[in-house]
């Protein structure tokens, strides 16, 4: 047991040896995701970690938090700032005000962030408060991404979110007031929602100031809940995507990813940094990074992220290396999520011009040419082609 | 043991009408076996049958009895396979036989098998002593069930022995009607040897083990023997009788019934039917009856684990040694992959055999649906043995198609008689007779298509009757039909594994109904996949599947990159284990369900 728990406390060591320096080897921007891992109690669709919050926890968790950022600071160069950062739970909102004014002010200290950067906290309906609101703006904090799934009460009640319409009403208006760039998250394919249900919901959000909709089907995946016991009667997905990408345009909602849409210059900076392959520093319990060509993950539990934390520093369980083909494939596959797509001289000068031929030789040989838009700069997938993406996708990956 | 103190018999009897418990009760009451050692239906040899109810043949016994004269006789009991499958291997067990107890059931009465075995035996002039069993039961008739067997059978009654087997009651009765009845064996035991194989199995210490039934002369050890049939030549290593084991003796001689061990490595060279003579003082000829039997239904078998194909040829190896109707020869299907195109005298032949390689050499398997063998004239006058569609010519080189076709008789209740009569027509039969056996019994006689009857005959007969109709066949030979192939295109190019042949009246409605059943099994796909059915170029049925509408996940929690992909890596593989005919990706589920459910596309 001994022996175990120190060869595992060696390899925690070792691995986030090399992504701090491979976080010290970037220069330029990066991006920050911090996970928060608390929730009131888990939703039953949910196969994210998370564990309920308790006062001490919370605590206890942050100044863990704060160990693990002095530990990559030390290997940070000169040159790169944090270009995004980003706050994603769990519910980040069950940290209290003061809380939050503690680890924004540590971030401020100790990661280099750019004047100009995009500061984003995932907030839920429930717990999220006007004193939030405050010391966010306070922080710097630019924008709120907030965890709606639906403006219907039955829809709420049969999700078991711990909220109601109302207060996700009240969550979006206090944040829209607040200043913040509100993105609202909202979900389709629930049991006994309708075209008519579903528009609504679109239509509050829209109504109430989001400038930006985050998009999602509810699926039950490995390790939630439902999974051992799906639920029936969900509605079939089609119908209230498609109409959402009819819809949202009109209203100056311009879809710039698979499951996002926003105003002009809205878009998630942040996100955006994901399907570009840019660097990303990933903190906390069971947070993912990706720093130079190795995609990696943290320790998942608690226990396990607070002995690795003290003992090393860091707190990496695990580096998956991407690079050549796969690197290339995984980046076609990435920016085809986006409107901006594949441009060809970009991903030839990185990837090589073999890997852009052939991705694009597969795309036009076995893709339906509606789904695909083709210009002598790029390619990118169509509304249509977005909608089939997964099939699109694994041509390619 | 005298000739005239010997009594060799046999018993005839339908499915469930209870032999293989009479057969117990026989070996109890003459102390061949000890009770100590008695469990249930001792003569099925096989754990299958003994599972299943059903006796496919039980093994042969030599029991010594007593009779009420004083004298000690030999009975020899064999058995006659209680299925149509085998109607060969029932005219074979017959011929080593004096006599025949016609067992028939108090509550059922006389149905198409007993009837076309008691007409065999009487036919090989077999002397038949009616039994009917299970009198005990409640529901017995035994009066209406002797005026059948007189009406049907034709035999006289006076004599019939009411018996229980289940009970005990009439088994002394029988005994002793068989030594009275049945005539003791002729032949001459000075003459040159003339023994008959009515049966060989294969054991793993032994080799093959033949049961004989010795005609003329006499066999011994150390005696070489000759095969009139195969031509082949062995020494004979032991002789025996059956007690029911194997119980070795001095000799064997004519109007005795036992065994002959004699190096002989596979079943194949010890044909059922094929007469035993001396090597050095042969016979002049050989017995009469023989014929080699041939496998009229055939069907795929394949291994569920691909890697699995090396222990299935092992196991069908294994198998033909005991069992030489069988025969296979190593096939492909684009769909499964390497497996063998197996031979089989009939459809429960065929389910044993599966059943048997999967419980005694461990071998998970799928079956494609059975078919025939056709017979194709081509224009230029060339004659091809087509076992698969993909064997049939163009359409237009096609000058006959020849099917094989049985004469199928069955026992109808009067009640029923509409139904089956339909099912027949359905079936393409063609009406021979009807004949009334009884006020509320009828015997409709149909020739019909053997390629039809093995679709799904058996089970919509059952269901349409209840289970009160009983059938028998008889191969008739081929017959000229205007059948048809009809192709499967999908997305334009043609799946061989969905072709199929049947009647040109018939092509449009199982066109469809393979179409609808592959709409089905082929997911959605990029494009809208069009799926036709032809005949010759000519395309008589069309659907489509519709073209994906929505294949988008989009979650990807904080940045989880990697599951994303490993997902659609995941996807990217299953589609590799796909088929792809042109741009479409069919699973493999698909082409098992089609495979599987080709019979059931009429209902």
């Amino acid at each position: 047991m001994r022996s175990s728990r120190w060869k595992r406390m060696k390899k925690n060591n070792f691995l986030s040896d090399e992504i701090g320096s491979s976080l010290g080897s970037i220069s330029g921007p990066f991006s920050v995701y911090i996970h928060i891992p608390f929730c009131l109690r888990k939703c039953p669709y949910c196969s994210f970690f998370s564990v309920p919050a308790t006062p001490g926890g919370c605590e206890k968790y942050l100044d863990l938090l704060k160990k693990e950022i002095l530990f990559y600071r030390a290997f940070l160069g000169k040159e790169s700032e944090a270009s995004t950062l980003y706050f994603g739970g769990g519910t980040p909102t069950l940290l209290t005000p003061e809380q939050w004014e503690g680890l924004l002010a540590f971030c401020g200290e100790n990661i280099p962030i750019s004047p100009s950067a995009e500061i984003t906290v995932e907030a839920n309906p429930e717990s999220f408060t006007e004193r939030h609101a405050a010391v966010w703006r306070n922080g710097r904090v630019s924008r709120v991404s907030i965890g709606v799934q639906s403006f219907i009460d039955g829809d709420l009640l049969w999700l078991e979110r711990p909220h109601n319409a109302s207060k996700a009403c009240d969550a979006v208006l206090t944040a829209v007031r607040e200043g913040f760039s509100v993105s609202a998250d909202l979900m389709f394919g629930l049991r006994n929602q309708t075209l008519r249900s579903w528009a609504s919901s679109v239509k509050i959000a829209l109504e109430l100031g989001v400038e930006h909709i985050s998009l999602y089907q509810l699926t039950i995946d490995e390790g939630c809940r439902w999974n051992s016991s799906p639920p029936s009667g969900m509605a079939d997905g089609y119908p209230f995507y498609r109409w959402s990408q009819w819809f949202l345009p009109r209203k100056g909602f311009s879809q710039y990813e698979i499951a996002s849409f926003s105003l002009p210059g809205r878009h998630s900076r942040h996100n955006t940094a994901y399907w570009r392959r840019n660097p990303v520093l990933g903190l906390g319990a069971g947070g993912w990074g990706f720093l130079g060509e190795k995609r990696y993950r943290n320790e998942g539990s608690l226990e396990e992220y607070a002995s690795s934390v003290r003992s090393c520093g860091g707190s990496v369980a695990g580096i998956e290396p991407v690079s050549g083909e796969k690197a290339a494939r995984e980046a076609a596959v990435l920016l085809l999520r986006t409107k901006w797509g594949i441009s060809f001289d970009a991903f030839s000068h990185k990837y090589g011009q073999a890997m852009l031929d052939t991705i694009r030789d597969t795309l036009r040989r076995e893709a339906p040419c509606d789904c695909l838009s083709e210009t002598s700069a790029g390619l990118s997938l169509t509304p249509k082609g977005m909608r089939v993406a997964n099939a699109l996708w694994s041509l390619i990956v | 043991m005298e000739q005239q103190y010997i009594r060799n018999f046999c018993i005839i009897a339908h499915i469930d009408h209870g032999k293989s418990t009479l057969a117990d009760r026989l070996l109890e009451s003459t102390s061949t076996i000890g009770l100590r050692d008695m469990k249930q239906q001792i003569l099925d040899s096989l754990d299958l049958e003994r599972e299943r109810g059903i006796t496919i043949k039980l093994v042969p016994v030599k029991m010594n009895y007593t009779a009420k004269d004083g004298r000690e006789y030999v009975l020899n009991l064999i058995d006659t396979p209680g299925h149509v499958d085998f109607g060969y291997e029932v005219s074979r067990s017959l011929a080593a036989c004096e006599g025949a107890l016609l067992v028939v059931d108090a509550t059922q009465g006389v149905e198409a098998q007993t009837l076309a075995n008691a007409y065999m035996a009487v036919e090989q002039g077999l002397e038949i002593i009616p039994v009917i069993n299970k009198i005990d039961l409640p529901s017995s008739r035994p009066d209406y069930v002797i005026r059948e067997i007189e009406d049907v059978v034709g035999l006289d009654c006076d004599h019939v022995i009411l018996a229980s087997a289940k009970e005990g009651k009439g088994i002394d009765d029988i005994l002793e009607r068989v030594v009275e009845k049945v005539p003791a064996p002729l032949g001459d035991r000075e003459a040159p040897l003339q023994a008959m194989i009515f049966d060989s199995v294969y054991d793993n210490y032994k080799g093959v083990i033949c049961y004989i039934r010795v005609v003329n002369g006499r066999i011994r050890a150390g005696q070489t023997i000759r095969f009139m049939a195969t031509g082949g030549v062995f020494p004979v290593e032991e002789v025996g009788v059956f007690r029911p084991g194997f119980q070795p003796c001095d000799e064997l001689a004519a109007g005795e019934v036992g065994y002959v061990v004699s190096n002989i490595k596979t079943v194949a060279e010890a044909h059922t039917g094929d007469t035993i003579t001396d090597n050095g003082r042969p016979a002049a000829s050989p017995l009469p009856g023989y014929r080699k039997v041939k496998p009229v239904v055939f069907c795929g078998f394949y291994p569920v684990e691909r890697d699995d194909y090396p222990q299935l040829r092992d196991a069908l190896e294994k198998l033909t040694l005991n069992d030489s109707s069988i025969n296979f020869e190593p096939e492909t299907s684009v769909a499964l992959g390497f497996g063998f195109r197996c031979g089989f005298l009939g459809l429960l032949h065929m389910d044993v055999s599966k059943e048997r390689l999967r419980r005694e050499f461990g071998v998970e398997l799928v079956a494609t649906a059975p078919n025939v063998v056709y017979e194709v004239v081509t224009k230029d006058g060339g004659l091809i043995e087509a076992h698969r569609p993909s064997d049939f010519p163009e359409i237009g080189e096609i000058q006959e198609v020849r099917e094989p076709v049985i004469k199928i008789s069955l026992f109808v209740p009067t009640e029923y008689v509409g139904k089956v009569m339909k099912l027949c027509q359905d079936k393409r039969g063609t009406y021979i007779s009807m004949d009334y056996l009884a006020p509320d019994r009828v015997r409709l006689m149909y020739e019909l298509p053997l390629a039809e009857f093995i679709i799904d005959f058996h089970d919509k007969l059952k269901s349409q009757t209840r289970g009160y109709a009983s059938l028998d066949y008889e191969f008739t030979g081929l017959k000229a039909a205007d059948l048809v192939r009809v192709d499967v295109l999908v997305s334009g190019e043609a799946a061989d594994a969905f072709s199929f042949i049947c009647h040109r009246d018939s092509a449009y409605h199982r066109g469809q109904a393979a179409v609808r059943k592959l709409k089905e099994l082929i997911p959605s796909q990029l494009f809208e996949v069009p799926i036709q059915a032809s005949v010759g170029k000519k395309v008589i049925v069309r659907q489509n599947v519709k073209a994906l509408r929505k294949d988008v996940l989009a979650k990807c929690y904080g940045g989880d990159i990697t599951r994303k992909r490993k997902l659609l890596e995941k996807q990217k593989e299953g589609k590799k284990r796909m088929k792809q005919i042109g741009k479409v990706s069919i699973p493999q589920e698909a082409f098992l369900a089609f495979l599987q459910v080709e019979e059931d596309e009429e209902k």
